[in-house]
């Protein structure tokens, strides 16, 4: 069954010029008809399917329009043009460890997750426990949020996020999240996720953690799909071209070096 | 409609973001919530300092017209503000996950509709303390609560959305909201003033109104601010009994106040204004909720 389906998907993003102009430039921009901004396409005619179960990575350089797919897979963002179908419950792991009110307790802030995530009070009640035990705050829940590190709070928005109960987990750059350790349960979790037949949809630059838990790799250039193939033979391709690109670079400033 | 339903399926979220608000509001203070009530109480202290003891009005019941009219006004003045930053500060949360953007200005609507409802316990507990006549009458605000949240909640959706993409809507909002607080009939009982039969020292208005285009009376009579705090004053003080105990603070004897109520009955065409006010209110919502809709989807992308 196809749980994701993308088809000629295009966004526009206005890349507003820096900061407010004179009150006579913009004035005379505004008669001479020029926007105050250029256009920049993120993502160029992308289409994609994913089945039910299936793992899948997205790598490419920055820019590549990774990140804008993923939002606009969580209806973060809306497409230019194109369609977007998903189907099931979503899951979005986008910004970890933002959204949460510094003068709330995290027990308060994980109630105020969860709904934003979807689910409701008493669901979130029930596994109000799991999801304390899985973050390993147990003796902060009660302490404003503010009060805790940085690694502290990406753990408890981890912790709410993966134990809500989605039928698709979109996950943007949080393969390597917490201390050593919370990376190990992290990524163990997300094995656990992809045995129990869920749909895992991650984009990461930590590509030996891509090929190790997807199945399928789509790789972006410039909002276009270069591959989209078996994870490993992906990104054995991509590390390639980024190594030939790199000699290339090198080599012209050698060049450059003995010219002057 | 669809975003309705929407709305409805997002209740949790909304309501966590209610809650929210209400208790980040009073954050980091020892009194906490009780700052509700002791607010509009200080607010209170200082203008009977500066009417009753600067200025030295004597009406026993002034302060009674004025703490009711201030009422719906500052629940429309901190409804706006509020909503007009919700969407900018809350830039994490739409970054983070889909739901109905509306719910950010309908949260700012919803926790000062809480603030309002606290303030109006101040309120009867003063009336009882000024043995003003808590009646039936009392109902009609109600309608006039409904009529200002319309209002409020369909400027503060448009002036949300806007805000995220221009920062000088804040700057112009909070300095045209200070204006606007003095051609509401706040500070000066309205009702008292239009008819022209009582000279108060507040005429001032009508003076100036006159002197001008009519056209601008009509314009301060259709201000849904002014119906509302009218019509908290109407429902609150001035029905049945009261009128004539408000009445008696401009020096009129019972039996002059009882004939003037009944002539105003008759007489003071209020009726049209009450409807326009209302019809402007729906509109107002209606084309703010339009607005927001048209721009919510680029919220994400400017933050």
């Amino acid at each position: 069954m196809t749980v994701i389906e993308v088809h000629d998907l295009w966004k526009q993003y206005r890349r507003p010029h820096v900061q407010a102009r004179s009150l006579k430039e913009a004035v005379l921009a505004l008669v001479r008809g020029q926007t105050g901004y250029d256009e920049f396409w993120a993502l160029q005619d992308l289409s994609f399917t994913v089945e039910a179960g299936e793992a899948i990575g997205v790598v490419g350089p920055n820019g590549c329009g990774k990140s804008t797919t993923l939002a606009i897979l969580a209806r973060v963002l809306t497409p230019t043009r194109g369609t977007v179908a998903v189907k099931g419950r979503v899951c979005p792991l986008l910004e970890l460890g933002t959204g949460f009110h510094p003068d709330l307790s995290g027990r308060e802030n994980v109630f105020l997750n969860a709904s934003l995530l979807g689910m409701g009070h008493k669901e979130t009640a029930r596994r109000y426990d799991a999801i304390v035990n899985f973050s390993e705050l147990e003796e902060f829940m009660d302490s404003p949020v503010k009060t805790y590190s940085t690694g502290m709070v990406i753990r408890l928005g981890f912790a709410v996020a993966v134990n809500m109960d989605p039928d698709i987990l979109l996950i943007d750059e949080v393969l390597g999240v917490g201390d050593e350790h919370f990376q190990h349960k992290s990524f163990g979790r997300l094995l656990e996720f992809k045995q129990e037949g869920r749909t895992i949809f991650v984009v990461s630059h930590n590509l030996e953690s891509v090929r190790m838990l997807c199945d399928r790799a789509i790789w972006l250039d410039r909002g276009c799909v270069v591959k989209d193939q078996d994870a490993g033979e992906v990104i054995d391709k991509y590390r390639a071209a980024v190594e030939a690109w790199e000699r290339s670079l090198a080599e012209a400033k050698a060049r450059n070096a003995t010219a002057s | 409609m669809t975003e309705f339903l929407e709305v409805l399926r997002y209740r949790e979220v909304l309501w966590n973001l209610v809650r929210r608000n209400l208790k980040v509001r009073y954050k980091n203070s020892i009194l906490g919530f009780a700052w509700s009530l002791l607010n509009p109480l200080m607010q209170i202290g200082v203008w009977y300092f500066v009417f009753k003891i600067l200025f030295q009005r004597d009406e026993p019941n002034f302060m009674a017209l004025l703490v009711t009219g201030f009422l719906p006004w500052l629940f429309f003045s901190q409804t706006v503000m509020d909503s007009t930053a919700s969407v900018t500060q809350e830039m994490a949360l739409l970054k983070k996950a889909y739901f109905p953007r509306t719910i950010l200005p309908l949260s700012a609507l919803l926790s000062n509709l809480i603030h309002l409802g606290f303030a109006f316990l101040v309120l009867l507990g003063l009336y009882i303390a000024w043995g003003v006549d808590v009646n039936i009458y009392y109902l009609w605000v109600i309608p006039a609560t409904v009529l200002v949240a319309l209002f409020a909640y369909g400027l503060a959706a448009m002036l949300a959305a806007w805000s995220v993409f221009y920062a000088d809507v804040k700057f112009i909002v909070s300095n045209l909201l200070g204006l606007w607080f003095f051609l509401t009939p706040v500070l000066y009982p309205l009702h008292l003033i239009l008819n022209g039969r009582i000279k108060t020292p507040d005429n001032w208005v009508e003076v100036f109104l006159d002197s001008h285009l009519p056209f601008l009376k009509q314009l301060f009579m259709l201000d849904p601010l002014t119906i509302a705090v009218e019509g908290y004053r109407s429902a609150l003080l001035y029905g049945g009994e009261n009128f004539v105990r408000v009445a008696a603070t401009a020096g009129m004897t019972e039996a002059q106040a009882a004939a003037l109520q009944a002539s105003l009955r008759l007489q003071y065409p209020l009726l049209p204004y009450v409807v326009g006010a209302a019809a402007i209110s729906v509109a107002v919502a209606i084309v703010g909720q339009i607005i927001f809709r048209r721009h919510a989807d680029r919220f994400a992308e400017h933050g």
